[in-house]
């Protein structure tokens, strides 16, 4: 059975953005414009994909209370993995949202070209169709080739990333978006190199050690980066074997910013805790794949621009596909 | 990673850092005890990861708590970056200068200008436009005025 993408929004960009995500992700597209119809026919149909504009927090809680009303927020009806935010808001002011138990995925209403942002997005929800969302080629345009490159200690991460950045010069980015990008991947491999290893109970094992510690990275606490770029968006990750992510704490950093409040060192802990969140804020988009105990891929997408003004403000995004 | 010249200036130690601030920077080694005050030049710092941010603001903090005179000169828009986003990034310190960065209107070539952050005040953040030193055509500034110069507004 073909599934469906349901599009609850009365706002006319969310449907040219729509219109191009289903027909990328092969899904054909419903829309309504009441959160409470649109449960209604979540609750009717299987496998529904949900896209709904929750752009201020009284939109979702009316979502909020309808599903709970129509369908149960924990059913089997409703999974996070298929559910999609739609907002204008910057994620640190849509709090109701990161602590929401539906939160899946996070879109930041600022398509300058829906066509193209829906294509791209379109992309990322065909991948959360298949049975496992892991893999860089297929959220590129079609033909895009990736490089796989095996860290083999945590001290090569300096000379990954320099090379990262000589590839995007290489490939006409300016030095500053280069610069940025080369800096989202140095906070995705020192996480996987020293946030994702636990032991058999799930507790960290390398919290508290120095991040200029030399590990040897191997069998499981191996980590791969993969690279590839389409002609227009960059995708890079970070691969670990842990699948230890944790999703309260992922979106707690995320969303956390220190533009108004103190930054208050935490010296039990090694890591600073606001790589993610400044990689959001400098334009790169997110897509976080995790299955426990098994692996974790943390893929983040930039879009080459013309200048950095648009650089910075590209559509982005949060996504997240966890699995049990 | 960075790399740090000292000179000693009257009361004043004058630090240039360059290189990108990483993991491995250990600023007490590099820089030593507090001095009384202290004159940073971030001019060739292209990049600093969330790491050499912690880094960075204990021991500066250290030089706030022992009462050092700070000031940030000539700071690269990496630096500015996080200005922007660490309220308390600069520790009390004063950011005199900045590098402002532009893009050229014809063959989009990038340049930076440095301004004093007083003169940026008197601006009002309107800012003249630079001749391109490659093509010599107009050059913009390049970045989101709320964002770039959001700690001159705080």
């Amino acid at each position: 059975m073909s599934k469906s993408l349901l599009l609850i929004s009365s706002h006319p960009e969310d449907q040219a953005f729509a219109v191009e995500v289903a027909l990328t992700a092969g899904l054909s597209l419903k829309q309504v414009k009441d959160p409470k119809e649109g449960v209604q026919i979540i609750a009717q149909e299987e496998g529904l994909i949900v896209m709904v504009d929750v752009s201020s927090e009284t939109e979702y809680q009316i979502f909020e209370n309808a599903v709970q009303e129509g369908v149960g927020l924990f059913s089997d009806k409703i999974n996070p993995n298929m559910i999609h935010f739609l907002s204008s808001e910057d994620l640190e002011k849509v709090q109701y949202l990161v602590q929401s138990p539906l939160f899946g995925h996070y879109v930041v209403r600022n398509f300058s070209d829906p066509k193209e942002s829906g294509q791209h997005y379109g992309r990322i929800m065909k991948a959360t169709l298949a049975e496992r969302s892991f893999g860089l080629s297929h959220l590129l345009k079609p033909g895009s080739k990736v490089q796989v490159i095996k860290l083999n200690t945590s001290s090569q991460k300096h000379n990954a990333v320099e090379a990262i950045k000589a590839y995007l010069l290489a490939a006409k980015f300016q030095s500053r978006m280069a610069t940025v990008i080369a800096n989202a991947v140095d906070e995705l491999l020192m996480n996987a190199m020293f946030d994702a290893p636990v032991d058999d109970l799930g507790k960290p094992t390398l919290s508290t050690t120095h991040r200029a510690t030399v590990l040897t990275l191997e069998g499981k606490s191996a980590v791969e980066m993969h690279v590839g770029y389409d002609g227009k968006y960059v995708g890079i990750s970070a691969v670990d074997f842990f699948g230890s992510l944790d999703k309260v704490k992922l979106l707690s950093h995320i969303s956390k910013i220190y533009v108004k409040e103190e930054y208050k060192i935490r010296t039990s802990l090694a890591g600073a805790g606001i790589g993610l969140a400044t990689v959001f804020r400098s334009g790169g988009s997110f897509f976080f794949v995790s299955e426990s105990r098994l692996q974790t891929e943390v893929i983040v997408f930039f879009k080459r621009t013309d200048n950095f003004r648009e650089f910075k403000d590209q559509f982005r995004f949060i996504s997240t596909q966890f699995y049990f | 990673m960075v790399n740090v010249t000292k000179e000693q200036k009257g009361n004043v130690l004058v630090v240039r850092l360059t290189g990108s601030i990483e993991e491995t920077v250990n600023f007490e080694q590099l820089l030593g005890p507090p001095p009384p005050e202290m004159e940073v030049n971030c001019k060739e710092v292209p990049r600093i990861n969330s790491v050499g941010v912690k880094g960075w603001i204990k021991y500066f903090q250290g030089c706030q708590s022992k009462g050092t005179k700070l000031r940030f000169v000539e700071c690269s828009t990496a630096i500015v970056e996080q200005i922007n986003l660490i309220s308390n990034f600069t520790c009390g310190g004063i950011v005199e200068s900045i590098f402002v960065p532009f893009s050229c209107t014809s063959c989009k070539s990038e340049l930076v200008g440095l301004f004093k952050t007083s003169d940026l005040k008197k601006l009002e953040l309107k800012l003249p436009d630079l001749k391109c030193s490659k093509c010599g055509n107009k050059a913009v500034f390049d970045d989101i005025p709320e964002e770039f110069f959001g700690f001159l507004m705080r």
